[in-house]
C-alpha cells in the first residue's frame, strides 16, 4: 500500500488534482478575473500570484537550507532551473497574446473543462495543436542537422 | 458556471504551500505545459521530438499531473454554490468576441495554439516560469514571466479598450 502511494505517477495525479482545485478556488479558471486584473479593476489574481511566489520562495530557501530529501527520489530536492533558450522572448510574447485572447493558461484549461466550460475544450484543442506544431518544427530541424553533419 | 472563490491572499498562500509540497514529494519543480508534449507523443508517435530527451519516457509524472488537474477542477465545481452545468458563456469576453459559436471556437483554438507553441518556445508556462521559476529567482523565468504578463496586458487592453 505504502509503496503504491509513493509511486511518483500516483503522487503526481494527486498533486495535479490539488493544483486544479486551488487554481479554481483562486479564481484563475474564471475568465473575468483575468480581464479585471489586466484592466486594473480587481487585483484578485495579482494577490494570488504574488503571495504564492513569496511563500514558495521562503519554502525553497528552507528546503535548500536543511538539504531536505525528496519522498520519492530519496535524494536532495533538485531545484533544476529552466535555461534561457533561444526564442524565449518571442515565445513568451506569443504566449501572452494567447493568454489575453483566452483568459487561460496550460495549467487552468484542464480544470476549466471539468468545470463545464465549453470554451476550454477549444482552447485545449489549440494547445495540443500548438505543442504539436512546435514538435514537428523541431523534428524537421533535427533532420536537417543530421543530414548536414551526416 | 460561477465558481466559489477564496480570498486572494489565502488562495495564494495555499498555492505557495502546494509548490513546496511538490518539491518535497516529487523532488523537482512543478510544471504544466511540458505534459502537453506527453499527450502529443502518445497521440502522434511518429513525431520524433516527442520520443527523445525529456519525452523519452512518456508515462511519467508530468503526464499524470496533467491528468489530475481536471479532477481538482471538478471537485471545486461540485462544491461551489452554483450547481454544475455546461456553459459557453465567457463573461466579459461576450462583449468583444465574435457572436457565432463557430467563430468563438476558432478564436479560442487560435488563442490556444499561441499558448501551446509559445510555452514550448519559451520553455515553460505561467506555472513553470512565473510561479515556480519566480520562487527559485531563475533569471530566465523572471524575464519570461514579465513578458507573459506585459504581452497579455497589452492584448487585453487592445480587446477591451484603452
Amino acid at each position: 500500500m505504502w509503496q503504491f502511494i509513493r509511486n511518483p505517477n500516483f503522487l503526481a495525479l494527486g498533486m495535479g488534482a490539488l493544483f486544479g482545485f486551488l487554481m479554481s478556488r483562486a479564481g484563475a479558471t474564471t475568465y473575468d478575473f483575468h480581464v479585471k486584473m489586466f484592466m486594473f479593476e480587481d487585483m484578485q489574481l495579482m494577490k494570488v500570484i504574488v503571495t504564492a511566489v513569496v511563500v514558495a520562495m521562503l519554502g525553497v530557501y528552507l528546503l535548500k537550507r536543511f538539504n531536505v530529501r525528496s519522498i520519492t527520489t530519496k535524494t536532495p530536492v533538485d531545484f533544476v532551473k529552466k535555461p534561457y533558450q533561444q526564442g524565449l522572448i518571442l515565445g513568451a510574447m506569443l504566449f501572452g497574446i494567447g493568454w489575453g485572447m483566452t483568459a487561460a493558461c496550460p495549467g487552468t484549461i484542464p480544470a476549466m473543462m471539468a468545470e463545464g466550460k465549453i470554451g476550454a475544450l477549444f482552447t485545449f484543442l489549440g494547445l495540443i495543436l500548438g505543442t504539436l506544431a512546435y514538435g514537428i518544427l523541431k523534428t524537421y530541424l533535427l533532420h536537417a542537422k543530421e543530414t548536414r553533419s551526416g | 458556471m460561477e465558481i466559489s472563490v477564496w480570498n486572494g491572499y489565502l488562495a495564494g498562500f495555499a498555492i505557495g504551500l502546494f509548490v513546496i509540497l511538490h518539491f518535497w514529494l516529487l523532488g523537482k519543480p512543478a510544471g504544466c505545459s511540458t505534459g502537453y508534449g506527453n499527450l502529443c507523443g502518445l497521440a502522434f508517435p511518429k513525431v520524433k521530438f516527442f520520443r527523445i530527451g525529456e519525452y523519452s519516457n512518456l508515462n511519467n509524472s508530468k503526464l499524470w499531473f496533467l491528468i489530475g488537474i481536471p479532477l481538482g477542477g471538478l471537485i471545486s465545481a461540485l462544491t461551489s454554490v452554483e450547481s454544475w452545468h455546461l456553459s459557453f458563456d465567457m463573461g466579459l469576453y461576450e462583449q468583444v468576441l465574435p457572436q457565432t459559436y463557430s467563430a468563438k471556437a476558432i478564436w479560442l483554438i487560435f488563442g490556444g495554439m499561441l499558448l501551446g507553441f509559445g510555452a514550448r518556445l519559451a520553455g515553460a508556462c505561467t506555472t513553470g516560469h512565473a510561479l515556480v521559476g519566480g520562487a527559485m529567482l531563475n533569471p530566465a523565468s523572471l524575464i519570461a514571466g514579465a513578458v507573459f504578463f506585459t504581452s497579455a496586458l497589452i492584448t487585453t487592453h487592445l480587446l477591451f479598450g484603452l
